[in-house]
């Protein structure tokens, strides 16, 4: 049991850390959905205000740091997990942004009151930014406990080499 | 144990060429055979056809005793190692090693500990993470061989693995081919058309041309006794002189110059008494200490040798051209005249070209 817990770390040497940069590609894609979405309803383009340029921003620099921490996480370089723990963070705060203002906004059309973002879609909307999120976290986790574990591995192999 | 067995083995291509007639060989387990010959004389479509990349047009292949003429090539448990390396250029060394283990399934902790034990063989250890573009020629074809050692096939098959290198390189990944059949025991053919590979590697060699096979023997049997006028020429660097000459009482008749024989030789020709023949002598078999005459007409240091060509018999007729490989720093003008004996010949009949031996008959 104990050899074959060492070869697999010892795998690690060799090998990929493709868990974790799946799940953060996985979680660009989450966030890709949730970015369609929103625009199933633009009840009088409530959302065309400011927040549209912002949200188009971020959604950039979120998919270009998602990847980075992906191509980075995959070499098990440690600093690339906080990084997808901290990109997790915030799509989580996204959903009290966006989503739950959205969802809460009404506005009058033709003298009737409606809420800009339903129920179905704000349910959908929330969700690709919790599975977006589970993705980062899932993916850090691991990133973490393998990096820290092939740490161990290597340092113990200098020291047999020493 | 993989004991192969070639049996009158055909191939016909679609367009009715036939590229090998009635190949036959028994290899035996742990044997390195190889095969050797010019370029087109079919030693390489053989070698396909073992792998099963090429279908057999007639005859039969038997692995252990297992019948495999028609068996795909995945299960015939055999590994190529080919020319241009075949590695994959996205992929780390590690895992173009592990590759076709893990398209078969295996247990990582398998594959991996397999790999390491490759790649310590082969000295790559240290290469694991490299990508193949990262890598020397002769590392990248190691590579190529730690790919066929993880799967622990039956067979290696070696398609000339080291054309690509430089003359340097091959002789040491020559060297290391050659201990790695050592430690492995393994069952391995070879196609090169470089002689100088086939004599120092081989168990055993298959000498070809236009797809018949010459000669199947050890390497010292194809250099000191060759079965034909082909083989001579083919083993041996520089190449065998050949000489027209009529057999006389007690000695060889050229155009200019004689030869004297000795009784064995007398017996040997006995059957040929005034007919023609093919005379051949290795230049390593001429010696300056004779009564040949032999005009000059280059002479290139070795070092340890001198490489003289020039033509005996006072005639400068193509037939009459010989080569000689003489021992120490020679410095022969053009023109200069030489004695020289042959200490070892070959004869070959005229009309057949096959070698003329004790006890054979015309």
């Amino acid at each position: 049991m104990n050899d074959e817990r060492t070869t697999r770390l010892d795998r690690m040497r060799f090998t990929k850390n493709t868990t974790s940069a799946n799940l953060a590609l996985l979680a660009i894609i989450f966030n890709l959905c949730f970015f369609i979405s929103i625009y199933e309803s633009d009840v009088g383009s409530w959302y065309y205000t400011i927040l549209v340029g912002g949200s188009i921003l971020y959604n950039l620099i979120f998919m270009l740091a998602a990847f980075l921490a992906s191509e980075g996480i995959k070499n098990y370089k440690i600093g690339y997990s906080y990084l997808m723990i901290v990109l997790g963070i915030i799509q989580i705060v996204r959903i009290f942004i966006y989503p739950v203002k959205a969802h809460n906004a009404v506005v009058t059309i033709q003298e009737q009151a409606v809420t800009v973002m339903e129920g179905a879609q704000f349910t959908r909307v929330v969700l690709y930014l919790v599975l977006s999120a589970a993705c980062l976290f899932a993916g850090a986790i691991v990133g973490i406990i393998r990096s820290r574990a092939l740490e161990g591995h290597l340092a113990t192999l200098e020291s047999k080499a020493a | 144990m993989a004991e192969l067995k070639i049996q009158h083995v055909d191939k016909i291509y679609d367009n009715n060429v036939q590229a090998v007639f009635d190949f036959n060989l028994d290899v035996k387990d742990g044997e390195l055979i190889v095969l050797v010959g010019p370029s087109g004389c079919g030693k390489s479509t053989t070698l396909r056809m073992i792998a099963g990349l090429e279908d057999i047009s007639a005859g039969h292949l038997l692995l252990d005793g297992k019948d495999i003429t028609q068996a795909p090539a995945k299960d015939r448990d055999m590994a190529m190692v080919f020319q241009n390396y075949a590695l994959y250029g996205h992929m780390t060394i590690y895992e173009n090693m592990a590759f076709s283990l893990t398209l078969r399934k295996e247990n990582p902790n398998v594959i991996h500990k397999k790999v390491l034990a490759a790649a310590e063989i082969l000295g790559l250890t240290s290469q694991l993470n490299k990508k193949p573009s990262q890598l020397s020629g002769g590392q990248r074809q190691r590579v190529a061989m730690g790919r066929s050692i993880v799967r622990n096939p039956k067979v290696f098959l070696f398609d000339e693995p080291l054309s690509n290198l430089d003359a340097k390189l091959r002789g040491a990944t020559r060297r290391e081919i050659l201990l790695l059949h050592k430690r492995l025991k393994a069952t391995m053919l070879y196609v090169t058309h470089d002689q100088t590979e086939a004599l120092t590697l081989a168990d055993r060699i298959v000498c070809m041309s236009m797809g018949h096979v010459q000669q199947v023997g050890t390497p010292i049997e194809l250099y000191d006794a060759p079965a034909n006028k082909f083989v001579a020429s083919f083993i041996g660097l520089p190449p065998m002189n050949f000489f027209d000459v009529t057999v006389r009482e007690g000695m060889l008749e050229g155009k200019g110059f004689t030869v004297p024989l000795s009784e064995e030789e007398k017996g040997i020709l006995l059957p040929y008494a005034g007919k023609e023949i093919d005379l051949g002598v290795r230049p390593e078999d001429v010696a300056a200490d004779g009564s040949i005459n032999m005009k000059v007409f280059s002479n290139e240091n070795l070092g340890m040798n001198t490489l003289v060509h020039g033509h005996i018999g006072g005639s400068e007729a193509a037939s009459n051209k010989i080569s000689a490989k003489l021992r120490g720093w020679c410095d022969y003008k053009e023109g200069d005249n030489v004695g020289v004996s042959f200490s070892r010949k070959h004869f070959f009949d005229k009309e057949s070209g096959n070698a003329i031996r004790k006890g054979e008959s015309k």
